[in-house]
């Protein structure tokens, strides 16, 4: 399969905080990988800079054939509407828009919008009932569910999602993993940051972080244990 | 899309922005109101001929008295000319004339201006005055004269009192048909026939000055008083506008107090805009930062913002303008005396000065350029 991200010696630091420390490992098209690990070990500031938050101290991130430590400021705002999709843990949606209207956010930034194709990816995430709420009309696992609805609005390479079920219950983390297994299924490229090791198991392959090194990458895929 | 997202973080936001509308929009009403009363009162007082009472005053050329109620008169004028050059008119525009001879007589050993007029046409020559009392009916009258409160005060005179005038070694006499309170000069005047003043100052048949009221548009009066000029050429016809030109002057002086006034509730109204953005600035950093990560340039989130503000601050100066105008209005009616109708182009303007003040009040938003979304996105 063709590799969508490739990391290579990738560092990282805060001032004298070295949150990523020769970090390399890569990703096919297509592989579900749980991102693992202790807290403050890295795993949010890897999202960031794979998601052109955030741009490395050096080493080189390779999303789709670009380079994001070589990006500029505008490089930077192309890459993520053309080619990321985010899902945070905080769900972090614009309180003053309805559900609709944060899907469409994404459309615009990215080109142009299209409310029909937003009511659809709504409705998809099992929301066709609640799309012109107000996210605080809305539970945790409903917000969270726009939040999946609007990273995938724009068919990014790659969906990256910082903790998705943090913030949520059994059931709705339940509903949430069960669409980015859809996604996975459907052959989307999915980097998850996760501190549940069952959550983890879900993935092909887990990438274990431990004071910005890595652990252990290239677990072989779990999914027989699934079955 | 971008209306929809300005309009609906407007929505969003109504509790700061509406502070800031209220400053946009009282802002937007006292400079609409203070350039509207500018403009009208500047022009209408200054431009147009009085309407009520006396709007043309016949005098002796040389040494005119520069007010109408001097109360020394240096050159007189023979009754009969004036006269004559009225009756050469056409008379259905005067509403009311009448001569006026000004002498310093004294009463109760008191110094007092008495002006000898045809007492039946002050009514409508001084509509202005309370009278308490009754107004003399017949010019030929001379048992009956007015006198100004103040004099009526001074000399202890009630209605029907009798009041003796003494000139030189003559006197005449008059009982008291009504006290005039003029709210001027007048005041200070006893009002009597002409004949019975003539007589008494041994004036026989002059006069100091002969008012008009005619009736009609500025142009009908700026007529008139051409065509009385060119009758009277040996005196001067002047019109009386509504202002003076000493006032006229005064109101020169208040423009510059307006443009200051302008500019310093501009600066306010800008202060009170700046102070919201700012807060409203902190308090959308995380929409920011959102919004960048969702590969919203900095221009185009800004940009929204920018118009959220161009909105409010048209919006606020349209508003604030009408209520300006309305403002003026009622101004113009309470302390001018006079109906002030609202400027066209003071409404481009206040609302142009309005959005530039708003947008310079919004440059807190530049600060959410440097919104790092990594940071404001870690969560809390
Ligand atoms: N902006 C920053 N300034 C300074 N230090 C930072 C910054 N961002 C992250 N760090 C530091 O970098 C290290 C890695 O942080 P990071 O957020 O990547 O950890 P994490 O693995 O995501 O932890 P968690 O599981 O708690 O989310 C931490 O020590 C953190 O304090
Ligand atoms: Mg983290």
């Amino acid at each position: 399969m063709a590799t969508l991200v490739q990391v290579e010696n990738l560092r990282k630091e805060f001032g004298n905080v070295r949150a990523l420390d020769g970090v390399s490992f890569r990703v096919d098209a297509g592989e579900w990988i749980a991102i693992m690990g202790p807290s403050g070990s890295g795993k949010t500031t890897l999202i960031n800079i794979l998601g052109g938050l955030d741009t490395p101290t050096a080493g080189q991130a390779v999303v789709d054939g670009t380079d994001v430590a070589r990006l500029d400021e505008a490089g930077l705002t192309r890459f993520r509407a053309e080619k990321i999709g985010f899902i945070f843990q905080q769900f972090h949606l614009v309180p003053y828009l309805t559900a609709v209207e944060n899907v469409m956010l994404a459309q615009y930034f990215h080109s142009t919008t299209d409310e029909k194709e937003a009511q659809q990816s709504l409705e998809r995430v099992g929301l066709g009932d609640r799309i012109e709420h107000l996210p605080s009309q809305l539970s945790g696992g409903e917000q969270q569910r726009v939040a999946v609805a609007r990273a995938l609005i724009n068919h990014p390479k790659l969906i990256l999602a910082d903790e998705p079920t943090g913030n949520l219950d059994e059931a709705n983390e339940e509903i949430v993993l069960s669409l980015l297994r859809e996604l996975h299924n459907e052959g989307h490229t999915i980097l998850m940051v996760t501190h549940a090791p069952s959550i983890g198991r879900l993935a092909d392959r887990r990438i274990e972080f431990a004071h910005g090194h890595l652990v252990q990458a290239a677990v072989a895929s779990l999914k027989p244990e699934l079955a | 899309m971008f209306w929809r997202l300005v309009f609906q973080l407007l929505r969003g936001s109504r509790g700061r922005l509406g502070v800031a509308i209220l400053a946009i929009v009282s802002g937007a009403a006292v400079i609409s109101a203070l350039l509207n009363l500018d403009l009208g009162v500047q022009n209408k007082l200054t431009q147009e001929f009085r309407t009520l009472g006396a709007n043309i005053v016949i005098s002796p050329a040389s040494g005119a008295p520069a007010q109408i109620s001097g109360a020394e008169v240096p050159s007189l004028m023979p009754e009969r000319d004036v006269l004559a050059a009225l009756q050469q008119l056409p008379s259905a525009q005067v509403s009311a004339a009448a001569p006026y001879l000004y002498i310093v007589a004294r009463a109760q050993n008191i110094r007092v201006v008495v002006a000898g007029t045809w007492p039946d046409q002050a009514q409508k020559l001084d509509a202005t005055w309370k009278l308490e009392g009754n107004w003399v009916r017949s010019r030929e009258d001379q048992s009956q004269c007015l006198v100004g409160r103040n004099v009526a005060r001074r000399m202890q005179l009630a209605l029907g009192n009798p009041l003796e005038l003494h000139y030189m070694d003559r006197s005449a006499q008059c009982r008291v048909a009504g006290i005039v309170d003029a709210g001027g000069s007048e005041d200070n005047q006893v009002f009597a026939s002409l004949s019975a003043v003539q007589s008494l100052a041994n004036l026989p048949g002059q006069i100091g000055v002969a008012q008009l009221s005619v009736t009609g548009t500025a142009q009908i009066v700026a007529d008139y008083a051409a065509r009385l000029a060119a009758a009277l050429p040996q005196y001067q016809v002047r019109p009386i506008r509504q202002v003076t030109e000493a006032e006229g002057a005064l109101l020169g002086r208040i423009r510059l107090l307006i443009v200051s006034m302008v500019l310093l509730i501009l600066i306010l109204t800008a202060l009170c805009v700046l102070g919201t953005m700012a807060a409203l600035a902190m308090e959308r950093r995380k929409d920011v930062g959102l919004m960048k990560s969702l590969g919203g340039s900095i221009s185009r989130i800004v940009g929204i913002f920018l118009a959220e503000v161009g909105v409010l601050g048209a919006v606020g100066g349209l508003l604030g303008t009408i209520l300006g105008a309305a403002l003026a209005y009622w101004m113009g009616l309470r302390v001018f005396g006079t109906a002030i109708s609202p400027r066209w182009e003071v409404f481009p303007a206040t609302i142009a000065l309005m959005i530039v003040v708003t947008l310079a009040g919004a440059l807190p938003l530049r600060m959410l350029g440097n919104v790092k979304p990594a940071e404001i996105l870690r969560g809390e």
